[in-house]
């Protein structure tokens, strides 16, 4: 398959030029037209915050790597992208990149599951605009299926690997139903923001957000339809939460052991869960020996962390079989292309040959006759067909034998003088003849 | 029919033996191996016992609560039988582990022990009777149910403070689901004998001529009684959380084991049977 692209992603550049690569859906359906006027006949645009893909079958011999490039850097008015920012694939590794991507193993946080939603949109959007004919139709389907095969056979997304989410995965250990509790989450920023939409996400109705800055507490809090509290109110009010998130930049402690004290008592006992996920920390660790005080620092949750990455890296033989599997699937499907044109115009030659020899004893016999006669010679090529055909199909199907399929393709077309007949047929024909 | 219960006799201590590894590998295994292969093997167990128990009655023509053995097969049903309803009921399926050993001991030490016992005191076939012992062993099961969860509280607990992630953290459900397990067992148990404490006052002297009120047998769980009566009401109107409710029950507990202990074996009371 000559499918070329490149991938801009976390190993090859810095957030910066991938921020700037970003494209949206819109650009992505605008792209499209452009990218089949000079570069590809099919292929597909995947853009995450993490990384952009542009993959496709080239429309001549000459497309190459940096004219790929070279489209991009227009399309977003960034001059001078330089090459080595860029990973470049063709054909199988191609195909085995885009497999690993759906499958999360080459995701920054590995095994992340977001990205095969992500993959099927761009999938969508590439069949929505006619970007995708048999041979990517083909391939989106079998590299969603890696992914979806990646989260059912394997455990490569299980377990928290932020430490927002250790966090999380923490407090669900301690309190039953978190829709009943309050929280409240003391930072915007973007580990702040992280910890908010994962509580947001497990159920937390009764969110608030403090944040020194309040305009930016303000505008997390509408996005997650969270309340807001000023940032000098948080230990007077800080008894009535059972959450406490706090992520703050803040060089000294917000809250110390006293603070909490005074909480617990106002509280009457029950229990809080502190987790601090600010570096420097921003409560005092001596609140963890307060009775009914759980409180957990960014240490003490990538234990968390580490412990399900590495279970994660443990479940990677299973993924790279799972898309080795995928791989011998599509290509097994992809090398049959080339043999049906010969195959197609073998039987044809045959078929004439018998619609030749009807014809010349038609008037010989009468209608009654003629019928049992071309029953018998329609059957008696099939059966003679049947054979060679087969093992030609499967021959293609296993690809093990690139060598003695590529002999026996030449022997027939030798043989049977095929070669003027094939090169009539145009890869339409070959296409219609396959998804037929 | 004496040889089949025979056979179930032997064969029962052997089944809580299953039924306790499928969940003990079921809960160190990293994966979610026997996940309900743990629950059908209870079942069955359970089912057995429940065979077991109802051929004992019918051949021996009297419920077997008669003698200690007996009330000990019956003690390790009512354990099992309340864990399994608490398991359907919650779908909380990580703390079986921890409660099967008390009825794989009870049930064996009575599978060693039992006896066929055709000829009984009459007082022992009273309906009374067996509504008072199924309702405290229902009781005493209520309350180790209970404790157990309470020390497994404890050890979520103490995991939890410690930064301690293993399979305590990864297979127990939340301090929050703990606590409530546990306080709902005792609030369950602590009914049970209250029905059975009340039957006995009224009954247990009209029926046992040599009743005294100061017979240790009922001191105790009167003491007992008291112990989880007073835990419950300072949960409900001190409004304690936690590490306190949870010490008041296994305080409870531990006394409730320890009275079991020195009356059933060392002391004498009318109130035995055998």
């Amino acid at each position: 398959m000559d499918i070329i692209g490149i991938s801009i992603n976390h190993r090859t550049s810095t957030i910066e030029l991938r921020e700037k690569l970003h494209l949206l859906k819109n650009d992505i359906v605008e792209i499209i037209p452009q990218m089949k006027q000079s570069l590809f006949s099919e292929g597909f645009i995947l853009s995450t915050c993490n990384r952009t893909e542009v993959f496709g079958l080239p429309t001549n011999n000459n497309i190459d790597y940096a004219q790929i490039i070279n489209f991009i850097s227009e399309i977003k008015g960034i001059p001078a992208l330089e090459s080595k920012n860029f990973e470049k694939y063709f054909s199988c590794s191609a195909v085995k990149h885009i497999f690993r991507v759906c499958t999360g193993l080459d995701s920054l946080i590995l095994g992340d599951s977001q990205i095969l939603g992500q993959s099927k949109e761009a999938f969508q959007i590439s069949e929505e605009n006619g970007f995708a004919n048999t041979s990517f139709k083909r391939l989106f389907d079998a590299s969603l299926k890696a992914g979806k095969r990646a989260i059912n056979e394997s455990h490569i997304g299980e377990g928290a690997v932020t430490v927002s989410f250790a966090a999380v995965q923490v407090i669900e250990k301690i309190f039953a139903d978190l829709s009943s509790k309050s929280a409240l989450v003391i930072g915007a920023g973007e580990t702040g923001e992280l910890a908010a939409v994962h509580l947001n996400d497990k159920g937390v109705t009764d969110l608030t957000i403090a944040n020194r800055t309040f305009s930016k507490a303000e505008k997390l809090a509408t996005k997650l339809n969270a309340r807001t509290m000023s940032f000098q109110s948080i230990k007077d009010n800080m008894n009535k939460f059972d959450i406490i998130v706090s992520a703050t930049s803040s060089p000294d402690y917000i809250l110390d052991k006293k603070d909490i004290k005074a909480a617990i008592k106002k509280r009457k006992g029950a229990p809080v869960c502190l987790m601090d996920i600010a570096l420097p920390r921003d409560i005092d660790p001596e609140s963890a020996k307060i009775d009914n005080v759980f409180y957990h620092d960014i240490d003490s949750l990538n234990i968390i962390v580490e412990e399900n990455l590495q279970k994660r890296k443990s479940e990677i033989p299973i993924v790279d079989r799972i898309i080795m599997d995928e791989m011998v699937h599509f290509f097994s499907w992809h090398n049959t292309l080339d043999i049906v044109p010969t195959i197609k115009s073998f039987r044809e030659f045959f078929e004439e040959l018998r619609i030749d020899e009807l014809k010349k004893i038609k008037h010989k016999l009468d209608d009654e006759e003629f019928k049992k006669v071309e029953d018998m010679t329609r059957r008696l090529i099939g059966r003679i067909l049947h054979n060679p055909t087969l093992k030609l199909r499967n021959l293609a199907e296993s690809g093990e034998n690139i060598e003695d399929l590529t002999n026996y393709t030449l022997l027939l077309n030798d043989l049977f003088i095929l070669n003027g007949k094939n090169k009539n047929e145009n890869e339409s024909n070959k296409k219609q003849v396959i998804s037929g | 029919m004496i040889n089949t219960i025979d056979f179930l006799n032997y064969l029962l201590p052997v089944l809580y033996l299953g039924a306790f590894s499928v969940y003990l590998y079921n809960f160190i295994s990293e994966k979610k191996n026997f996940e309900h292969s743990k629950r059908l093997a209870l079942f069955i167990t359970l089912l057995v016992h429940c065979i077991y128990l109802a051929m004992r009655t019918f051949e021996f023509n009297h419920p077997p609560i008669t003698n200690r053995y007996e009330i000990f097969t019956v003690l390790a049903f009512s354990i099992t039988c309340s864990y399994f309803l608490l398991e359907l009921l919650t779908d909380i399926r990580g703390t079986g582990l921890f409660i099967l050993p008390f009825a794989l001991v009870f049930q064996a030490i009575s599978s060693l022990y039992i006896t066929e016992s055709y000829v009984v005191k009459d007082v022992l076939r009273n309906n009374l009777l067996g509504l008072h012992v199924m309702s405290a062993l229902l009781g005493y099961a209520g309350f180790t149910i209970s404790a157990v969860h309470g020390v497994l509280f404890l050890m979520l607990y103490k995991k939890l403070k410690g930064s301690n992630f293993g399979l305590i953290f990864k297979k127990m459900p939340s301090l929050e689901t703990l606590e409530k397990l546990s306080f709902s067992s005792v609030v369950i148990g602590f009914t049970l004998l209250t029905i059975a404490i009340l039957i006995g006052g009224f009954w247990l002297p009209s029926a046992f001529p040599n009743f005294k009120y100061s017979d240790p047998k009922l001191i105790s769980s009167a003491l007992i009684w008291t112990i989880y009566a007073i835990g419950i009401l300072i949960k409900y109107l001190g409004g304690w959380y936690g590490r306190k409710v949870i010490n008041t029950t296994l305080l409870g507990f531990a006394l409730t084991l320890l009275s079991l202990l020195l009356i059933n074996v060392l002391g004498s009371s009318f109130h035995t049977f055998s």
